[in-house]
């Protein structure tokens, strides 16, 4: 697993325009367009939420795709795989849809596709180099960068607030 | 090698005379140790000895080899999520007679001795079958545990049309279910004043009662079955208390089960009508570990003593018996004594800790609509999330669990959880 990309959230920037959704339900839609998406039965599934906190917060909440997945351990139908990518992966033809993953993940980012009695998760786009959350996101909220490149980032922004504060 | 297989042998092929780890039982818990073990030790040898003539497989699945769903070769359990590691042999039945912890060998039925360095007790249960109950030993009675059980009932399917099933537990339901798919009538017959006793109150279970209904299983409750009639083709009813008898061609017995730890009897290993265990899922004699359904371990809260048949906690303890067999000094987290999740009769639920609650002191709050029934349970204080039961929607059930099993101080967020609208987003702005 060479330092993959995963998607960060930066709850800061969170405006809740829900771009990320209606972006992640197209990009798993059969055709693949807005226009045609809506109108598909089942209606397309996001699998980015967007929690509103009292009094003006919002949280973008995805699969973490967890080192030590809950979810992936807890499964009792061996449905759930990582992939050489480190992304966490349902195999739908697997899933009994008994919702293990779903009381195990503290998330809450695990969907119950009703329709077709299985469950669902952030596939992270693999058709797309950039996951189309993260694309459609005007505020930058949503960031798909190596954990190296943003953690390095968030110790600059850091150190320059740090430095700020002391120059007064 | 690829990755994630497994060298399969039978009991009758000794090729080695030891191996550092080995594993007694080759089901959630011991598979799960073993490939833990991979990933701590890639060296030391790994033998799993199952008593099972099949390769191992995700045994929640068998009922959909009953319903017909699920054929044996879609269920194996090697190369699957937890089950990835190499180099793992796996020698299918061979049996365990006896293990002595002095000399650090096992005795393996008709195989002769093993030596080992360090042992994973992960024998399992077996269905308990109440010995009130007269003539369970009759062709057409079943057990649902094993695939072979599984196996065993399709065949059975095809000479029957009326099953009774005897215990109002998940299991059962899901083998009733798959009998009712297969086009019998199916006649569940429970002790207790409702279904699923062992997962909620009576009257929480109201939901899944009419759906169960809705979905054309039968149900007795308040009536037990005091003997099975049979002839020579086998079953051919169930004799009930208080008085009546159906007819049927098959018994499926459902009533719980009980740890397989007698190949123990006589060793220095302590047996508590489990197998006792530390904090750090090691048994009381030198090297010997246990984990899964057989083990004894405790609950996360009040360290009581508890034993527990899931398969996702036995994965879990597997897995921090197979860090410490491996030199990794790891610490069991303990484990809700009930932690279901599943979907009868089209209603999903949850049910999570401690979720029987008449006649005592815990603050409750209940919520029915139509389609969906909530119950949450706080300690008699209020302060903390201790059980839950989520019927029809059980969205973020996990993060319930999460406040549950952390447990986390509930005074912020009490009013979400509730009214089910607690989400992570609470957690992450410091909400609690």
């Amino acid at each position: 697993m060479l330092n993959p990309k995963e998607i960060f959230v930066r709850t800061d920037r969170c405006v809740g325009c829900l771009s990320c959704t209606i972006a992640c339900s197209v990009e798993h839609s059969k055709s693949k367009t807005l226009f045609d998406a809506i109108w598909e039965t089942p209606v397309p599934k996001s699998r980015v939420y967007v929690q509103w906190v009292e009094p003006d917060g919002k949280v973008p909440l995805v699969c973490r795709h967890c080192e030590e997945a809950p979810c992936m351990y807890a499964c009792i139908s061996g449905a759930i795989n990582r992939d050489e990518n480190g992304v966490v992966i349902t195999d739908t033809d697997k899933c009994i849809g008994c919702w293990t993953c779903v009381m195990v993940c503290p998330y809450g980012v695990i969907g119950r596709h009703l329709e077709e009695h299985k469950a669902y998760r952030c596939d992270r786009c693999p058709d797309r180099e950039i996951p189309a959350c993260v694309n459609a996101c005007p505020t930058g909220a949503l960031v798909y960068d190596t954990v190296d490149a943003f953690s390095g980032k968030v110790r600059k922004h850091a150190s320059r607030e740090l430095l700020r504060a002391e120059r007064g | 090698m690829p990755p994630g297989s497994c060298f399969e042998r039978k009991g009758d092929n000794v090729a080695e005379d030891k191996s550092k780890y080995i594993i007694v039982g080759a089901s959630a818990a011991g598979m799960a140790a073993a490939h833990t073990i991979r990933q701590h030790d890639g060296r030391g040898s790994v033998t799993v000895l199952s008593e099972e003539p099949d390769t191992p497989y995700y045994r929640p699945l068998i009922p959909f080899v009953v319903s017909g769903k699920k054929r044996a070769q879609d269920m194996a359990l090697s190369g699957c999520g937890p089950f990835t590691g190499r180099d793992i042999f796996v020698r299918t039945g061979a049996r365990v007679e006896s293990v002595n912890t002095a000399e650090k060998t096992v005795s393996v039925q008709g195989a002769g001795g093993l030596a080992y360095e360090k042992i994973l007790f992960a024998t399992g249960s077996r269905p308990y079958i109440p010995p009130e109950i007269k003539g369970t030993h009759a062709k057409g009675v079943f057990a649902l545990r094993s695939l072979a059980d599984a196996r065993n009932m399709v065949k059975r399917v095809e000479t029957s049309d009326h099953a009774v099933m005897l215990g109002g537990g998940l299991l059962n339901l899901k083998a009733a279910f798959a009998l009712l798919e297969r086009g019998l009538n199916v006649t569940l017959v429970v002790y207790s004043p409702e279904v699923l006793s062992r997962l909620m109150d009576p009257e929480d279970a109201v939901l899944i009662r009419k759906a169960l209904d809705r979905a054309g299983l039968k149900i007795k409750t308040g009536c037990a079955a005091t003997h099975i009639i049979s002839d020579r083709t086998g079953v051919t009813g169930v004799a009930l208390d208080p008085g009546g008898e159906i007819s049927c061609q098959m018994v499926c017995i459902g009533k719980g089960v009980r740890p397989n730890a007698e190949f123990l009897d006589g060793s220095d290993v302590r047996i508590e009508k489990g197998i006792v265990t530390d904090r750090y899922t090691a048994c009381s004699a030198p090297d010997t570990y246990a984990a899964g359904d057989v083990a004894v371990t405790f609950k996360p809260g009040s360290g009581d003593r508890i034993m527990t048949a899931l398969w996702t906690n036995a994965v879990e303890m597997g897995r921090c018996a197979g860090r410490n067999m491996a030199g990794v000094k790891t610490a069991y987290s303990g484990t809700l004594g009930i932690l279901n999740a599943t979907q009868v009769a089209q209603e999903p639920f949850v049910s999570m800790g401690v979720v029987h609650t008449t006649d005592q002191d815990f603050e409750v709050y209940r919520h029915a609509t139509e389609t969906t029934y909530r119950k949450v349970v706080f300690d008699s204080q209020g302060t903390r999330l201790i059980g839950a039961v989520f019927i029809g929607d059980i969205t973020n059930a996990g993060l319930y669990r999460y406040v549950m099993r952390g447990k986390m101080p509930v005074t912020h967020i009490k009013r979400y959880i509730i009214d089910h609208t607690l989400h992570y987003g609470h957690v992450m702005c410091g909400k609690t």
